[in-house]
């Protein structure tokens, strides 16, 4: 019964995702609007406008969806929660920290206040966002003396986090120009996203996904418990740790370019397992495919709703996710 | 409430303020009433001798502890400070601003005037704003007034659009705002609506211009590529982005830059 | 014939407490059944003979070999732990998580081959949980689980089983149907389990009797002196008779 399900599953985000894919070409300044995809393919601009702003930009959400989605499932098979999600670890704060300290920068630099501030802006958001994710994560990891015990790993995230907010808190007070910058990061948005990014992201998953689906057995083993895991004779730790490596690498690699997107990573997987639960190296796909279909169709609604402006896509999927929870919450409540 | 302040401008001017508002600031300094100054927010800057008053940190923080105890017979906030309420309960008479348009900026001047019973300095003040203005209008070269303009005031990106006063001196300019005034002040656009409205002036801050050629699509827009650009330092763009007296100053400011564009066909 | 698992002075803390005082042993191909009180450090000593806790003194050998010499991977190819609680994932289905116990021999790279399909049916059917095999776990009940997880760890086809209360939430028939099993897979190779039920326990062919973190008895199912320290050790709540070739242990009332 449940490997036809499993197929249909694939299928239906397939179909989805080409969907989706012809949408976001028509969510534009205009609002979602076919008719005047049409007429600008027709004109002059359709090089200009589709190819160069809006095609880019609906891969890159679809993309950055994928790679927070296989992140989300990873998560939720290495802590064995299924409320996990891939901003535990500091890769979030980290990022967020990042972002706001070249900002900050920035703003001093021009001011002439400190000269090293001007260096230091030139870092450019995008490496400064998916250095500080991973660098986040690392001080997790140093905290947590390495990936040997999930609940250490866990506080010791929550503490990075902790700390790192209060240090962009802190930043954003001192250097107020740096606020703007930073809501626009925690709120995500798909702005700026050209052909290189598309390239950057693609390149991204075409790495971690394969890799992630041959560690599929070991978050299959650790179903079991971690003694059975390691009575399985697996090296848990190494293993552990080469998870946490690609989480960040996934996770940082999205936000990078995306933003801080929230819910996505926790929503794919969950909604994978709802629908067609399986083993790991199912569910890890299935879950990349969900969470790009879940970005691309926030994303396309947030360009085109209050057109021309936009809405950030990050507070699309928090109404979504939040109205998936409370869904799930009355579920509970009947049964 | 408003009538007893107003009561109490009557009985005596003010002679110890505190500013939490860099307009609200630059005015009173306007009004020659500099000296009465005892404290200031973080962000006020300007005339220099205010940079020399303690700072009371901004609309959010700002130190409630520190400001009673400068013992200020007023206190200027924005609708947005959280302190106001604080600082009434402890007896301070709190009078909160909006500095949002040109309109706002006279209101304020007038309303300031009356506190300090200088109403006569105040109506000057206005009047040679209005005249930077004028002056800045006709700086203008004609082959540049109705041009398109986008005036960026984040690299999100968010425009100034025709309502702020950012706009209205634009508008002033004689220059076509690509925002609509629909959208509100200070809109965040999608990248795409910039592009499609092709702007023929972009003005925004030199930082940001230097990385703007590199958002896709942008590259294509005519400003960039024939450099029909306006880029001001931090410290220039400061003052444009400044709802106050120095509004009269960034209208020339602007004018200037349009009028060194050069003549470039349309 | 060498014994596949031995300890000498095995020594084992849980969390600054010792757990194991020096414990001497040797496990014998057949069926070996660990019995004591609720504390007596009967899974401790499991654990640690399968290599999965560290020791704070003495030595494991596996099939002659210090354990510490063999890789991680050897030692799981040579020796199936089954845990005592077992949490089961509801999303595996039974199939998959018995697949799970191929890992030693596949690895993370290699791909299930004909060799290890067969394994997995074999010991599906074993434990006659085969006709669930695309059922998702969490639609069975324990004792369900209990018999997959047990097929998990026969699926190793390792020489050596130690099973953590494997007979826990099962029905009498499966329990005897377990007891069965335990037997034919010990005529071939050797089995140890920790057993809560006394009558179950005294099927094996050897019984050892643990009690405060010793072995204070260890004999043929038989033995007198194990019935005698059997009695002692449970304070006279049970007492040891003999039903034809059999012997039994009753609640003493």
């Amino acid at each position: 019964m449940t490997p036809p399900r499993r197929g249909r599953l694939l299928w239906a985000l397939l179909a989805l995702s080409a969907l989706l894919l012809l949408a976001g070409l028509a969510a534009g300044g205009d609002g979602w609007s076919p008719a005047g995809l049409w007429q600008l393919l027709q004109g002059p601009d359709a090089a200009l406008i589709v190819g160069q702003i809006r095609a880019p930009r609906t891969l890159g959400a679809w993309l950055a969806g994928g790679l927070l989605g296989l992140a989300g499932a990873l998560a939720q098979g290495l802590f064995r929660n299924p409320l996990a999600d891939p901003f535990l670890l500091g890769s979030a704060s980290g990022a967020s920290a990042a972002v706001v300290a070249v900002l900050a920068a920035g703003a001093l630099g021009a001011q002439g206040v400190m000269p090293v501030a001007g260096w230091l802006s030139r870092i450019g958001l995008v490496a400064a966002a998916f250095g500080g994710a991973l660098g986040g994560v690392l001080l997790t990891l140093l905290l947590a003396r390495g990936a040997q015990h999930t609940l250490r790993l866990l506080l010791a995230g929550v503490v990075v986090g902790v700390v790192l907010s209060a240090f962009s808190d802190l930043i954003t007070m001192l250097v107020p120009e740096a606020l703007r910058g930073r809501q626009v990061f925690m709120l995500g948005s798909t702005g700026y996203l050209g052909w290189d990014s598309c390239a950057l992201l693609a390149l991204g998953l075409a790495l971690t996904l394969p890799l992630a689906q041959r560690l599929s057995r070991v978050l299959d083993a650790l179903v079991l418990g971690e003694d059975s895991a390691r009575s399985l004779g697996l090296a848990l730790p190494q293993l552990r740790l080469l998870l946490v490596c690609l989480l960040a690498a996934a996770t940082g690699l999205a936000v990078s370019q995306a933003g801080l997107v929230a819910f996505v990573g926790l929503a794919a997987p969950h909604l994978v397992r709802r629908i067609a639960p399986g083993a790991h190296g199912y569910t890890l796909l299935a879950s990349t495919g969900a969470g790009a279909v879940l970005l691309l169709a926030a994303d396309v609604v947030a360009r085109s709703l209050i057109a021309p402006q936009e809405l950030p896509v990050g507070v699309l999927t928090a109404l979504f996710g939040g109205i998936y929870l409370l869904w799930l919450l009355s579920r509970q409540r009947e049964a | 409430m408003a009538w007893l302040l107003v009561g109490t401008a009557a009985a005596a001017p003010p002679q110890r303020i505190v500013s939490l508002v860099p307009g609200l600031t630059e005015s009173l300094c306007v009004l020659a009433a500099c000296a009465r100054l005892v404290g200031t927010d973080r962000y006020s800057n300007w005339p220099p001798e205010v940079q020399a008053l303690p700072k009371l940190g901004g609309l959010d923080d700002a130190q409630v502890e520190r400001i009673a105890a400068l013992k200020p017979d007023l206190v200027l906030a924005a609708p947005s400070a959280r302190a106001v309420e604080r600082l009434q309960a402890l007896g301070l008479t709190v009078i909160v601003l909006h500095t949002r348009s040109h309109e706002d900026v006279q209101h304020n001047l007038r309303r300031l005037g009356d506190l300090l019973g200088d109403a006569g300095r105040a109506q000057a003040a206005w009047a040679a704003i209005e005249r930077q203005m004028a002056e800045a209008a006709a700086r203008v070269p004609p082959a540049q007034r109705g041009r398109s303009v986008y005036f960026e005031v984040e690299s999100t990106p968010y425009a100034a659009g025709p309502q702020s006063f950012i706009g209205q001196t634009l508008q002033r300019l004689s220059l076509h705002n690509i925002v609509p005034a629909v959208l509100g002040p200070f809109p965040k656009l999608s990248p795409e609506f910039v592009v499609r409205a092709q702007p023929q002036i972009v003005i925004a801050e030199d930082r940001n211009l230097r990385d703007m050629a590199r958002r896709p699509g942008w590259a294509a827009l005519p400003a960039l590529q024939s450099q029909q650009v306006c880029a001001f330092p931090s410290a220039s763009y400061e003052v444009l982005v400044r709802p106050g007296p120095r509004m009269g100053e960034a209208a020339l400011q602007l004018a200037d830059c349009l009028a060194g564009l050069g003549k470039e066909p349309r | 014939m060498t014994a596949a698992l031995r300890a000498r002075d095995l020594r084992v803390a849980l969390g600054g407490t010792t757990v194991l005082h020096g414990v001497s042993l040797e496990l014998h191909p057949g069926w070996t059944a660990v019995v004591g009180p609720n504390g007596a450090g009967k899974s401790t000593l499991l654990r640690a003979l399968a290599g999965l806790l560290p020791r704070q003194a003495g030595q494991v050998w596996l099939q002659g070999r210090p354990i510490d010499d063999w890789s991680a991977r050897q030692r799981a190819q040579q020796i199936a732990w089954l845990a005592q609680q077992g949490q089961a994932g509801g999303d595996l289905t039974v199939r998959e998580l018995v697949e799970l116990g191929r890992l030693p021999h596949l690895g993370l790279f290699g791909t299930p081959g004909p060799q290890d399909q067969r394994c997995v049916e074999q010991a599906m059917l074993a434990t006659e949980c085969a006709a669930w095999a695309e059922r998702p776990l969490r639609q069975l009940s324990g004792g369900e689980r209990q018999r997959c997880l047990l097929a998990r760890a026969l699926a190793v086809r390792s020489p050596v089983l130690l099973l953590d209360e494997p007979t826990t939430h099962l029905d009498p028939p499966h329990q005897v149907a377990v007891v069965r099993l335990m037997q034919a897979l010990a005529r071939q190779g050797t089995v140890a389990s920790v057993m809560h039920d006394l009558p179950l326990a005294l099927q094996a062919d050897r019984v050892l009797l643990m009690h405060a973190g010793r072995i204070v008895a260890s004999g043929a199912h038989d033995d007198p002196a194990l019935h005698a320290a059997l009695t002692e050790v449970f304070d006279h709540a049970v007492r040891i008779e003999r039903v034809g070739e059999r012997h039994i242990a009753l609640p003493n009332l």
